[in-house]
């Protein structure tokens, strides 16, 4: 299957998805009323439904797959080694932390733009972090060993926001930063931010091409002309824009960073280039399922998006550390 | 024409000279092996050379331009370097692989005009790897993957190459097939630097030989007048003889 046709193949899955999610949810409605109401020809509340719930939902689960899909296969590519995500190197957390900081202090209620902002600051320090570490090492354990801490550090600091916290309320909407979900959401959160989606999205885009020249190493590549300061602020800068919206939107979801790249991969030939779309793609449409499942789940209480890719990607990341061979390749 | 010169050059990390003061002219024509030990600065003077590492004094100029200030795609085009070979970070296809010696040009490698695509075919049918071209990287030989990273610096079409130890670890068989591809690059039209631990490979080939020790260049000429039982006794503190089929180390001084 050539790239081309992975392409318009994962295009086709995600509109089926995010049209699946209009039609399926808790409150049980006809095909016939839920296309009425997509075509806005449906009753007041039907349209409610369907255009200010789960399509916004839907598409917010979309949205924050693909960031973080192609934040993952851009920082895998930059950093040569497929357990690279913003989740585990601490982006994730990183930007949570920014989010709940400034809706703890009320400075959210001051500008819209603050959650996001907050978030994409969050997650850019965590980013430059690790990529100036990656200057001083090689060794990705390292890295992921500073992610780790990254993420402790922002859970701690996060609970202790939560310790603080004046009343309950403020407890739940933290929980709901850190374990992540797309409930409630409207087009309104999307909007403020889609600028910065965008822009990580262009960066990240344009960017791509350095990322198969990185497949030799920093020194080779630089030899067949990369400018590897050029990349990495590239990359640094894209991923954290990326993943710092989709926190903003969605809080902290791990995990979708790394099983979408790793199951496309093989069908792009490996190139970490042409594996950021299709794997944005995919990571969008694992969300938008996963979302779909939590939402038809008969729990009591919703299960948070977070726990769902959690719970599925967690074990996929154990599987895909401990299946790399010996320390090769990206090590190097 | 174009040229790469080193004068004075110096390299250090921190306090610790790493290149000390050396003098170097690559042209086309000319196939230099850098010999010396480990250690004496060999990587270091190349990647002071290339701008890859600050130099502390002197000027390397390619073209008669600064190569530190040089646009890295720029350089590319009139340098091929080809550093100690590493595992590549992911199983990538030998064809995408010697088609990132184009990326300097700003071709993609899964679209590459034709153009480029006829110069990729050519450097893998000079490189013996034609045959290869579809296999996963991970799964070569170590003289199949030296000949691809070969490819990839040939398909660069410079007219300089800079090879680190292009040779190492690969079996005389295939140390000869590799150094005849430089020979016939050169042969070509081009220039190449590579360092080499094989003297009488590098006696071979090269038209000059250039030896480094502790950071400084000892002697630059021809295989004729620099190679002698002396040199290789300060240079790499072996006893050797020397004659017209090559040198012979007989034991360590």
């Amino acid at each position: 299957m050539s790239a081309r046709t992975l392409f318009i193949a994962l295009g086709c899955v995600s509109l089926s998805v995010l049209i699946a999610a209009c039609f399926l949810g808790s409150t049980p409605m006809s095909p016939g009323r839920i296309m009425a109401a997509l075509l806005g020809q449906g009753t007041n509340a039907d349209t409610l439904i369907v255009w200010s719930i789960r399509l916004p939902r839907a598409l917010a689960a979309f949205v924050v797959g693909t960031a973080l899909g192609i934040s993952g296969a851009a920082l895998q590519g930059l950093l040569r080694n497929p357990l690279a995500e913003p989740g585990v190197l601490g982006v994730s957390a990183s930007a949570s932390l920014g989010a709940t900081f400034v809706i703890y202090y009320g400075l959210a209620s001051l500008s819209p733009w603050a959650v996001p902002f907050a978030a994409i600051a969050g997650a850019l320090a965590a980013t430059t972090l690790i990529a100036i570490a990656a200057l001083k090492t090689q060794a990705v354990v390292t890295l992921i060993l500073i992610g780790v801490g990254l993420s402790s550090f922002a859970g701690a600091a996060m609970s202790l926001l939560m310790n603080l916290a004046p009343n309950p309320f403020s407890l739940s909407d933290l929980i709901n930063w850190m374990l992540g979900t797309v409930a409630n959401r409207s087009f309104v959160d999307l909007g403020f931010a889609a600028p910065f989606l965008l822009l990580g999205l262009t960066i990240l885009i344009a960017s791509r091409r350095g990322l198969s020249a990185l497949t030799l190493g920093d020194e080779a590549a630089q030899g067949v002309g990369l400018d590897l300061r050029r990349q990495r602020i590239a990359v640094v800068l894209g991923a954290g824009l990326l993943s710092g919206a989709a926190v903003s939107i969605a809080g902290a979801i791990g995990f979708v960073g790394i099983i979408a790249p790793h199951i496309v991969r093989p069908w792009v030939d490996y190139d970490p280039a042409r594996t950021l779309v299709p794997a944005g793609l995919l990571a969008g449409i694992i969300l938008v399922t996963a979302d779909i499942a939590v939402r038809l789940a008969p729990t009591s209480n919703e299960l948070k998006l977070g726990v769902v890719a959690a719970l599925i990607g967690a074990p996929a990341f154990v599987w895909i550390a401990a299946a790399r061979r010996s320390q090769g390749g990206g090590d190097a | 024409m174009p040229s790469l010169q080193l004068r004075d050059i110096s390299v250090s990390i921190g306090d610790a000279p790493l290149v000390k003061h050396a003098s170097l002219t690559l042209e086309p024509g000319d196939l230099i092996a850098l010999l010396g030990p480990n250690g004496a600065g060999k990587t270091s003077l190349l990647r002071g050379a290339l701008g890859l590492a600050p130099l502390s004094s002197g000027t390397a100029a390619l073209g008669g331009q600064d190569t530190a200030a040089m646009n890295a795609r720029e350089r590319a085009r009139m340098i091929a370097y080809l550093p100690q070979i590493r595992p590549l970070a992911w199983p990538n296809k030998v064809h995408d692989v010697v088609a990132l010696g184009r990326f300097a040009y700003g071709t993609s490698i899964s679209k590459l005009p034709d153009a480029d695509a006829n110069i990729v075919a050519d450097a893998m049918e000079k490189c013996d790897i034609a045959h290869l071209a579809t296999r996963r990287a991970d799964t070569l030989s170590g003289g199949e993957s030296a000949r691809m990273h070969c490819a990839r610096a040939l398909a660069a079409a410079t007219p300089l190459l800079i090879a680190d130890e292009p040779v190492a670890a690969l079996d005389p068989r295939h140390q000869l097939q590799v150094m005849q591809l430089f020979a016939a690059y050169v042969a070509g039209g081009g220039g190449a630097l590579v360092v080499l631990h094989d003297i009488n490979l590098a006696a071979r080939f090269a038209t000059r030989l250039v030896w480094m020790k502790d950071g400084a260049v000892v002697a630059d000429g021809p295989p004729a007048d620099t190679l002698t039982p002396k040199r290789m006794a300060s240079v790499y503190g072996v006893k050797a003889q020397v004659d017209e089929r090559g040198v012979h180390v007989t034991e360590p001084l």
